[in-house]
């Protein structure tokens, strides 16, 4: 009976570890594709940062989007999908005295949610697993920052220049994600 | 004229520098992002900022403070960015129109930017703008910025102002994502024309990593357009898979006879900002007279091919169902190659033939009571007598039993109470040929003595057959198994069989109706007659099978047809 358990632990263990692997990959590969699709889609809204220099904040962006750090591919896991998280929460706020299109938005939300889909199975095994890691850490990090974003968008009362600002923060974060998804290897 | 120090909140951030006199340079207008304008050859990685003619508002300083200004008043400002992607030409000096033309006076240019993710200090400080070294006071229109700008992943806000002589030309900012904004060179590319396509072969490996890296080649789709007179077809090849080196697209659906001119570029992040290459074109001739031969060539081979294969199937089936290439593996016996076959035949034996006729006779059937037990009186019992031949013999009623037997079963058959005959269970078919007997028949007319002879009861169930003697007429027909007949060789027996053939006997006729079985249960009977001739004409026997029902007393005959056989002859006297 013992041996019979065995064995087949053995096999469920080699399984989940094959089928993880493969899910990485694949991650990577749609988390690529997602980030460009993202940025293009991003670019499309327009605005010129350069006559909203004066309304410019401090946000405390993390150190480990400033520079460039190592993560497991566990770590970037929770970051990546942390990040989708707050940037779908933030493009959900009103942004009607930006003039940008509806559609662009809602292809943005959507093209997030999907991302989404695709890591929250991934995203939840690892979070059972309950180890502290530096991901964990940039978690944090992130939802401070976040949080310093919807409060300046609240703050400036969400006029154009706020969006502004917000919408260059969002450009370099999906740099960040890019990055990020080199980590998801096998 | 100097440069002097950046002014504060209040007035335009910009630096002076100094102008010169004479001459009718000034900054060029670039041409517009969808006009054709020769391509800047920049060095590999090196990024240049092109001012450009566009409205924009150049001062960070709120209006109400007055220090707004405006930029150049009858043009436009902007600035573009540009990238190179290859490693093998080294740039140009960036040449346009000048619009306007400036009539007097030197125009020198410097350029600005700041971070945008930088640290957040006073926008008005010095610091906050830093000052592009190699690009101050500068006459050319363009600035190499490879190695200031170089966080991708960062917003850059960059201001251009142009004096000449005290007098502001050029202010104008731009703001700049590295990573999303540079603008990608086209690919190298080849283009060859076949006869019934055109195939463009995309090389790859000729960007830059640092500037597209594999995986965002799969998302950054290389478009591919055909010119054909006035009208452009453009096509997105789908890249699946990792692309690496070279990317093969094929052109297919050609008008014979004319010039395509293909342009390789990829999907621009922004979609103002499309690079195309130059056109390469080629003259679409299909080659038919070489198509011809080619198809020519195929469809002959085709041809034969077809041919062998089915010359090769058609023998392997004429082979198979043995029509052709027959094995010949006769028996031994059929092998007439031997010479002493040829000259000393081997005749095959003869066989005795006799003719029989057997007639069915439907009896009923008596059930032996065999007791095989040594001590058992088969005498008291139907039982079949065993002879030393091994055949087994039933007496079949008392009249045609032998007088003396030393077989307990012919005192048995000779039991004048035994009322039905002691024929067996008849085996299959009812036609089974019996043979001619000179067994039982014979058996009467014997020198053992027969007590009576008689008509054979032909059918037990029925007590008028006992009375067959008296009825002349008809015919008793039985079946009699040859193969349990006693049958013997009479040569040693001729008188007997001779007495058997006495007229005064009555015929009875044994009708075999089965001619074949009979032939060869009769040569069966015959061979078992040589093999195993009996010395006591008391132990013929003979055990018809069947006997119909309908038949009943039969007389007696017995005709010698040579060679031992005896054919008794029953003639019924009821037929039904």
């Amino acid at each position: 009976m013992t041996y019979r358990c065995l064995l087949q632990m053995v096999l469920l263990l080699c399984f989940s570890t094959t089928a993880l692997s493969r899910n990485y990959s694949l991650l990577r590969f749609q988390q690529r594709r997602s980030d460009t699709v993202c940025q293009k889609l991003l670019r499309q809204l327009p605005s010129t940062p350069q006559h909203c220099l004066e309304v410019r904040m401090d946000f405390q962006v993390p150190e480990e989007m400033r520079q460039a750090q190592q993560f497991q591919k566990e770590d970037a896991v929770l970051v990546i999908y942390e990040m989708l998280q707050q940037i779908f929460s933030i493009l959900t706020r009103d942004f009607s005295s930006t003039g940008w299109s509806e559609t662009v938005i809602e292809d943005l939300l959507v093209e997030l949610q999907g991302q989404m889909d695709h890591l929250e199975p991934i995203q939840k095994e690892i979070m059972q697993k309950k180890n502290f890691t530096m991901g964990d850490m940039t978690v944090l990090h992130l939802k401070k920052y976040y949080f310093n974003l919807g409060q300046y968008l609240k703050s400036m009362e969400y006029n154009s220049c706020a969006w502004t600002v917000v919408r260059v923060q969002m450009l370099m974060n999906f740099s960040f994600l890019k990055s990020l998804t080199g980590y998801l290897r096998d | 004229m100097g440069i002097k120090k950046p002014f504060s909140c209040t007035n335009s951030l910009y630096i002076m520098v100094h102008s010169h006199e004479g001459g009718t340079r000034g900054i060029r207008n670039p041409p517009g992002p969808d006009e054709a304008r020769p391509r800047s050859e920049v060095w590999p990685g090196h990024y240049q900022l092109w001012p450009r003619a566009q409205s924009s508002v150049l001062c960070a300083d709120p209006p109400a403070r007055g220090g707004c200004r405006q930029s150049w008043p009858n043009g436009q400002c902007a600035l573009r960015l540009s990238f190179r992607t290859s490693n093998n030409r080294p740039p140009k000096p960036y040449s346009d129109p000048v619009t306007p033309r400036v009539s007097s006076g030197w125009l020198s240019a410097s350029l600005l930017f700041l971070l945008l993710s930088g640290p957040l200090k006073d926008l008005c400080k010095p610091e906050d703008m830093k000052v592009v070294k190699d690009c101050i006071n500068i006459t050319r229109s363009f600035c190499d910025l490879t190695h200031v700008w170089v966080n991708t992943t960062d917003m850059y806000v960059s201001r251009v102002v142009g004096f000449r002589e005290k007098a502001e030309l050029v202010n104008c900012m731009g703001s700049f994502f590295l990573e999303s904004d540079r603008p990608l060179d086209p690919p190298e590319f080849e283009i060859v024309s076949f006869t019934n396509h055109i195939s463009v072969n995309v090389k790859f490996q000729s960007i830059d990593p640092r500037i597209l890296s594999e995986e965002e080649l799969q998302f950054y789709l290389a478009f591919i357009e055909e010119h054909a007179g006035n009208s452009v077809k453009r096509y997105q090849p789908q890249i699946t898979g990792n692309i690496t080196e070279n990317f093969n697209y094929v052109i297919d659906k050609l008008i014979p006879n004319t010039n395509y001119c293909v342009s390789v570029y990829f999907e621009p992040k922004d979609p103002r900002k499309i690079n195309r290459s130059p056109l390469k074109c080629t003259l679409f001739q299909p080659r038919r007279e070489s198509e011809s031969s080619e198809s020519a060539t195929m469809g002959g081979i085709i041809t034969l091919f077809l041919i062998t294969a089915v010359f090769i199937s058609t023998v392997m089936i004429l082979k198979r169902i043995g029509y052709i290439c027959l094995r010949n593996d006769f028996p031994k016996v059929l092998n007439f190659r031997r010479l002493s076959v040829w000259v000393f035949p081997e005749l095959p034996p003869l066989e005795k033939v006799a003719t029989v006729e057997v007639i069915h006779i439907n009896r009923k059937k008596k059930v032996w009571n065999y007791n095989y037990d040594d001590e058992s009186d088969a005498e008291n019992e139907a039982a079949p007598c065993v002879n030393s031949g091994g055949y087994t013999k039933h007496g079949l009623t008392g009249r045609l039993c032998p007088a003396s037997t030393t077989s307990a079963s012919l005192e048995d058959c000779s039991d004048p109470n035994a009322e039905e005959p002691y024929l067996p269970e008849p085996k299959g078919d009812a036609e089974t040929p019996m043979a001619p007997g000179p067994g039982p028949w014979q058996s009467e007319g014997t020198s053992g003595g027969y007590q009576t002879r008689g008509t054979l009861r032909q059918d037990p169930t029925s007590e008028e057959d006992s009375d067959s003697t008296e009825r002349s007429e008809g015919r008793i027909v039985f079946n009699v198994n040859l193969n349990s007949v006693c049958v013997r060789a009479l040569e040693d027996d001729k008188d007997s069989e001779v007495t058997l053939m006495s007229p005064s006997r009555p015929e009875e006729t044994v009708v075999l109706e089965d001619l074949n079985e009979t032939e060869s249960s009769l040569s069966v009977a015959s061979e078992e007659r040589t093999q195993l001739p009996f010395t006591d004409p008391s132990m013929e026997c003979l055990r018809p099978q069947d006997a119909p029902s309908d038949q009943s007393d039969t007389s007696e005959s017995d005709v010698d047809m040579g060679d031992g056989y005896i054919v008794r002859q029953v003639n019924l006297k009821k037929f039904n």
